[in-house]
C-alpha cells in the first residue's frame, strides 16, 4: 500500500472527464489517478457511470470533454486498439473469448497486441504463437495448454485466459499494463474466485488493476483504494483500510441499508411440505437426492460447480430430465415433470441466465411480467393490454424499477433491473408456492439485490416456499431456514438453521 | 486482514489445488478427442451406403463409377468451398445459381461457340470470373455497409446474375463450345481422377490453409464465433466480410464455367439445382449455420455422401419419378442426424 503513495507519474490520469448520451449526463467530471502496483476497486449501483467511464478507457466511447494521460502524456482513444496500444487491458464482465479457437489466438487476438504475435504477413505461425501465449500464461502462473479450445475450458480458467489476454496489451510505451476487471467475480463459484483473487494479488506486481466489483467484500479483501460513484459523479475515495461494509453500501446507494432479517420460521411438525423431493437421481449429476420444503420456509443449496445442484433444482423444475426417484407437491405426486405442468402447480423459476431463459428481452416489461400469470389482465386467450399495464405498474412501484418505463423492452433495463421484473412475473402468480431461485442475486448491485432479497421474504410471509442456490454462503446462511449442502451429486450435510448455526467454515468443508 | 478471513483463505487454497488437478485431468482429455466425433460418425455413414449400394448393384463399386461421383462431386465441391466461408461468418449465399448462369454464359460468348463470336482466349476465364466477383463484391457491399441480412440480399443477387445471363444469351439459338479439347477437358481423366475433381481438390486443400494459417481464415472464424467481441477487438470486420462474399463468387463463377465446359455449351440455367445440394452438404458435414464452427474438409465429405447418395438410386433403379423426393427426404434426415447433439438443449452453454 505504501507503494501506492510513492510521488511518481500516475499510470493513468483522468481529468474531468464527461460523457452525456442525449439529455443524459452519464459522466459528470470524473478526475481520478491510478498509480503502478495499485488495485483501484470501483463500485457504483447500475446506472452510476462505470460502465461508461470503462467504456471510455477502452476506446468504445469517445469523452464529450476532459482529458485521459497515461503514463504522464495525454492519449486519445478512438477505437479499442488505441486503448490495447496504451497498455490497457479489460477483462469483460461477459467473457469475450472466441470459443472455437484455441487460448493462444485468443490471447493473440487482442487487438494491438496481435501484429507481430504470431503472424507474418498475414500468415499464422503456430510454433511461434503458442510459445508468446505459453510466456504471457506463465506471468500469471496458469499452466494451461495454448493450444487446447477455449471452448473447452471451464469458467475460471476462461477467466484465466482473459486475463492472459488483457495483459498482453502493448506495453512498449508503457512499462506497467493496467488491466480492468469488470465484475469478474460476478460468476464464479466459490473456490474458483478464491483462485481469481490469487491472481489479482499477481498481477499487483507489474501492473495495476481497476476491480469492477458489487460484492462488497471482495472490494475491501482485494483493493489498496477504494472509488464510489454515483450518478455519474465520483462521490468517494477511500483508502481500503477506512472503510466498513455498511459505510460503502450509504455511499454507493445514497441511503442505508433497508435489509430486514429474514424471520425465521422453524420446520413444523405435521405439515404437508409445499414441495418434498425423495431420492431424486440423475445419472452422472446427482443421486438420491432427498428434501421437503415447507410453506414459508427457505432451503439454501450450496455447493461447487460440480456438486449437482445446479442440475438438481433445474429437475424439480422440469427443466432437465431426471432418471429417478419422486417429486411431491403439497401431497400430489408430480408425473411426467415438464416446465408447463410445474408452472400450473404453482412453481417459479428464476434461472441463473436470464437474459437467456429468465426473460424476453425484445418484449416490454409489461408484456414480460404478465407472460406466465396473466392474472385479470387476461380472459382466456384475449389479452386486456390496459389491465396488463395497471399490474405492471404496481410491479415497478412496489420493486422501484428504475427506469419508471413498463413499456420499454426490458433488454435496455439495466441486470438489476431485469431481474426485479424476472422475479415480478412469478410474484405475479397469487398460488406460488414453489419458488426455485438459481443464483437470483447474480450480477446485481447491492441496492437492487437488497431489493430481491426482500421479495424473497415478501413472499416467503405469503406461504411460498423457496429453493435457494445462493452465490455466496453469506447469503445461503442469511436467506437459509435450511442449508443443505451438496458434494459429487449427493447430499454432504443438511443444517437446520433454526437449530444448528453452522459457520462458512463448516459449510466449505462439506463442499470439497 | 482479520484473522477469521486469513483462515478461510487458507481453506480456499486447499480447495483450489484438488479443483485445479481435477480440471486438468478433464481439459487434457477434452484436448485429445475434440473435435474428431463427428467427422467419424459421416465417414461411417458414407462407409454404410457404400455397402448398401454395391449389395443393390454391383456396377456401383467399379473405377468408372467412382471416377463418375468424383466428377459429380467436383462442383458442389467448389461452390461448397465458398459457401463454407460464407457460414462460417454465419452468413449466408444463396446468390450461386444466379451468378453461374452469368458465368458460364459470358464464358461461352468469349470462347470458340456456335453462335460464331470471337474466341478471345484468356479472357474468356478471366472476364467471367470478374463479373461473378463483382457480384459476389456488390452482395457483400450491400450486406455491409447497408446492414440487410445477406439472405435477403443474396437472394436478390440470385435473380440479378439470372438477369445478367438471361440478357446475354439473348435469343439466339444455344450456344455450343466448338473447342473439343475445352468440353472434354473437366471429365478427362488424369492420374486416376477426372481433371474438375483435382481443380476441387487442390482448392479445397488451399482454402483449408487459409482458413488454418492466415489472419483472414482466423479472423473470420472468429467473426463467426462472435462479431460483437470481434468488432471491439478491432478486426476488420467489413472488410473481411465484403472479400469472403467476393471469394465465394469467384467459387459459383469458376464452378459456373466448368459446368459450361462438362455441358460444351449453355443456357441461363447453367446453375439449377446446384445451391439444393451444396448447402445442406456444408451443413451436413458439420460447417454451423450459426457461425465458428466447421471447416472444408468437413464439406468435402458433405459433398461426397449426397453425391454418392445421389449415384446410388439411380444405380439402384429409383425411378427419376421418385428420386427427388426420396433424396429430398434422406436430406432432411441427414440434417436432423448432423444437428442431433444440439437439440433440445434447454440450458445454453455458457
Amino acid at each position: 500500500m505504501t507503494k501506492a503513495k510513492e510521488a511518481t507519474t500516475p499510470v493513468l490520469r483522468l481529468t474531468d472527464v464527461k460523457k452525456s448520451f442525449g439529455s443524459v449526463h452519464a459522466l459528470k467530471g470524473i478526475s481520478l489517478e491510478i498509480h503502478r502496483g495499485e488495485v483501484i476497486g470501483l463500485i457504483g449501483e447500475n446506472g452510476a457511470g462505470k460502465s461508461t467511464l470503462l467504456k471510455i478507457l477502452t476506446g468504445i466511447y469517445q469523452p464529450d470533454k476532459g482529458t485521459i494521460a497515461v503514463n504522464g502524456s495525454t492519449v486519445k482513444f478512438r477505437n479499442p486498439r488505441d486503448s490495447a496500444a496504451s497498455g490497457i487491458g479489460v477483462v469483460h464482465q461477459e467473457q469475450s473469448l472466441f470459443t472455437n479457437l484455441t487460448v493462444a489466438e485468443n490471447i493473440a487476438m487482442n487487438g494491438a497486441a496481435s501484429k507481430g504475435y504470431g503472424t507474418t504477413l498475414g500468415f499464422y505461425r503456430w510454433g511461434k504463437l503458442n510459445k508468446a501465449a505459453a510466456s504471457t500464461l506463465e506471468i500469471i502462473g496458469s499452466k494451461l495448454n495454448p493450444k487446447t479450445r477455449v471452448g473447452d475450458l471451464s469458467f475460471v480458467d476462461r477467466q484465466m485466459v482473459e486475463i492472459a489476454r488483457a495483459i498482453s496489451v502493448d506495453t512498449s510505451k508503457n512499462a506497467t499494463p493496467l488491466v480492468i476487471l469488470d465484475e469478474p467475480t460476478s460468476l464464479l463459484e466459490r473456490g474458483e474466485t478464491a483462485i481469481l483473487e490469487r491472481e489479482i494479488r499477481k498481477l499487483k506486481d507489474f501492473g495495476s488493476v481497476i476491480f469492477v466489483s458489487h460484492r462488497l467484500d471482495e472490494i475491501i479483501r482485494n483493493c489498496d483504494r477504494i472509488l464510489v460513484m454515483r450518478h455519474g459523479e465520483l462521490v468517494a475515495d477511500r483508502v481500503t483500510t477506512s472503510v466498513t461494509e455498511d459505510e460503502l453500501f450509504k455511499l454507493m446507494v445514497g441511503h442505508e441499508s433497508h435489509a430486514t432479517a429474514h424471520e425465521r420460521r422453524a420446520r413444523p411438525a405435521n405439515e404437508v411440505p409445499a414441495i418434498e423431493v425423495t431420492g431424486l437421481t440423475r445419472k452422472g449429476k446427482f443421486k438420491n437426492v432427498s428434501l421437503s420444503v415447507h410453506s414459508g420456509r427457505v432451503t439454501a443449496i450450496v455447493g461447487t460447480s460440480g456438486s449437482g445442484r445446479e442440475e438438481f433444482s433445474r429437475a424439480i423444475f422440469g427443466a432437465e430430465k431426471f432418471d429417478g426417484g419422486t417429486i411431491v407437491l403439497n401431497g400430489q405426486p408430480a408425473r411426467g415433470w415438464r416446465i408447463p405442468k410445474a408452472v400450473k402447480r404453482g412453481m417459479g423459476f428464476v434461472p441463473a441466465e436470464r437474459k437467456v431463459e429468465g426473460m424476453v428481452g425484445g418484449f416490454s416489461a409489461a408484456e414480460n411480467i404478465v407472460l406466465t400469470h396473466p392474472g385479470d389482465a387476461a380472459i382466456g386467450p384475449i389479452l386486456l393490454p390496459w389491465k396488463r399495464n395497471k399490474i405492471a405498474q404496481r410491479w415497478f412501484s412496489t420493486l422501484d424499477v428504475r427506469p419508471n418505463d413498463i413499456s420499454q423492452n426490458l433488454e435496455r433495463f439495466s441486470g438489476g433491473n431485469q431481474q426485479k421484473v424476472v422475479m415480478a412475473k412469478w410474484l405475479n402468480d397469487p398460488e406460488l408456492r414453489v419458488l426455485v431461485l438459481d443464483h437470483p442475486l447474480r450480477g446485481l448491485d447491492p441496492g437492487a439485490a437488497e431489493t430481491v432479497n426482500e421479495q424473497i421474504k415478501e413472499a416467503c410471509k405469503k406461504g411460498t416456499a423457496v429453493i435457494l442456490l445462493a452465490d455466496t454462503l453469506e447469503e445461503a446462511l442469511e436467506m437459509g431456514d435450511d442449508v443443505v449442502v451438496m458434494r459429487d451429486g449427493v447430499i454432504s450435510a443438511t443444517y437446520d438453521l433454526s437449530v444448528d448455526n453452522p459457520s462458512t467454515l463448516d459449510l466449505l468443508e462439506r463442499m470439497v | 486482514m482479520a484473522p477469521t478471513q486469513t483462515s478461510e483463505s487458507a481453506a480456499n487454497v486447499k480447495v483450489d489445488t484438488a479443483a485445479i488437478r481435477a480440471r486438468e485431468q478433464v481439459t487434457a482429455r477434452r484436448v485429445m478427442f475434440a473435435g474428431s466425433g463427428e467427422p467419424l460418425a459421416l465417414i461411417g455413414a458414407m462407409v454404410v451406403l457404400i455397402v448398401i449400394f454395391s449389395i443393390l448393384n454391383p456396377r456401383f463399386a467399379t473405377i468408372e463409377n467412382l471416377q463418375n461421383v468424383l466428377n459429380q462431386a467436383s462442383l458442389p465441391l467448389i461452390i461448397g468451398l465458398g459457401a463454407t466461408l460464407v457460414i462460417l461468418i454465419g452468413s449466408i449465399d444463396l446468390s450461386v445459381e444466379g451468378v453461374m448462369g452469368a458465368s458460364g454464359v459470358a464464358f461461352v460468348l468469349l470462347s470458340a461457340n456456335s453462335r460464331g463470336g470471337h474466341d478471345t482466349g484468356l479472357w474468356a476465364w478471366i472476364l467471367p470470373l470478374v463479373l461473378a466477383a463483382a457480384l459476389g463484391a456488390t452482395s457483400g457491399l450491400i450486406y455491409t455497409m447497408l446492414r440487410v441480412p445477406s439472405f435477403i440480399v443474396t437472394l436478390g443477387m440470385w435473380f440479378v446474375g439470372f438477369g445478367i445471363a438471361t440478357i446475354l444469351y439473348g435469343t439466339d439459338a444455344y450456344p455450343e463450345l466448338t473447342d473439343d479439347t475445352v468440353t472434354l477437358w473437366v471429365a478427362k481423366i488424369t492420374l486416376g481422377l477426372p481433371n474438375g475433381f483435382w481443380v476441387a481438390a487442390i482448392l479445397t486443400v488451399l482454402m483449408a490453409l487459409v482458413i488454418r494459417f492466415t489472419r483472414f481464415g482466423r479472423v473470420a472464424l472468429a467473426m463467426g464465433n462472435n462479431e460483437e467481441i470481434a468488432r471491439s477487438n478491432g478486426m476488420p470486420i467489413v472488410r473481411n466480410k465484403v472479400f469472403i462474399f467476393i471469394v465465394a463468387g469467384l467459387f459459383s463463377g469458376l464452378a459456373g464455367i466448368l459446368a459450361t465446359m462438362q455441358m460444351g455449351g449453355t443456357s441461363n440455367h447453367i446453375g439449377d439445382g446446384y445451391l439444393f445440394i451444396t448447402i445442406p452438404a456444408v451443413v451436413i458435414g458439420g460447417t454451423s449455420l450459426g457461425g465458428g464452427k466447421g471447416g472444408v474438409f468437413r464439406t468435402a465429405i458433405g459433398v461426397l455422401l449426397l453425391t454418392i447418395l445421389n449415384n446410388g438410386l439411380v444405380l439402384a433403379g429409383v425411378s427419376p419419378s421418385y428420386q427427388s423426393a426420396v433424396s429430398g427426404a434422406i436430406l432432411v434426415v441427414a440434417i436432423v442426424a448432423a444437428a442431433w447433439p444440439q437439440r433440445g438443449r434447454l440450458r445454453i452453454a455458457k
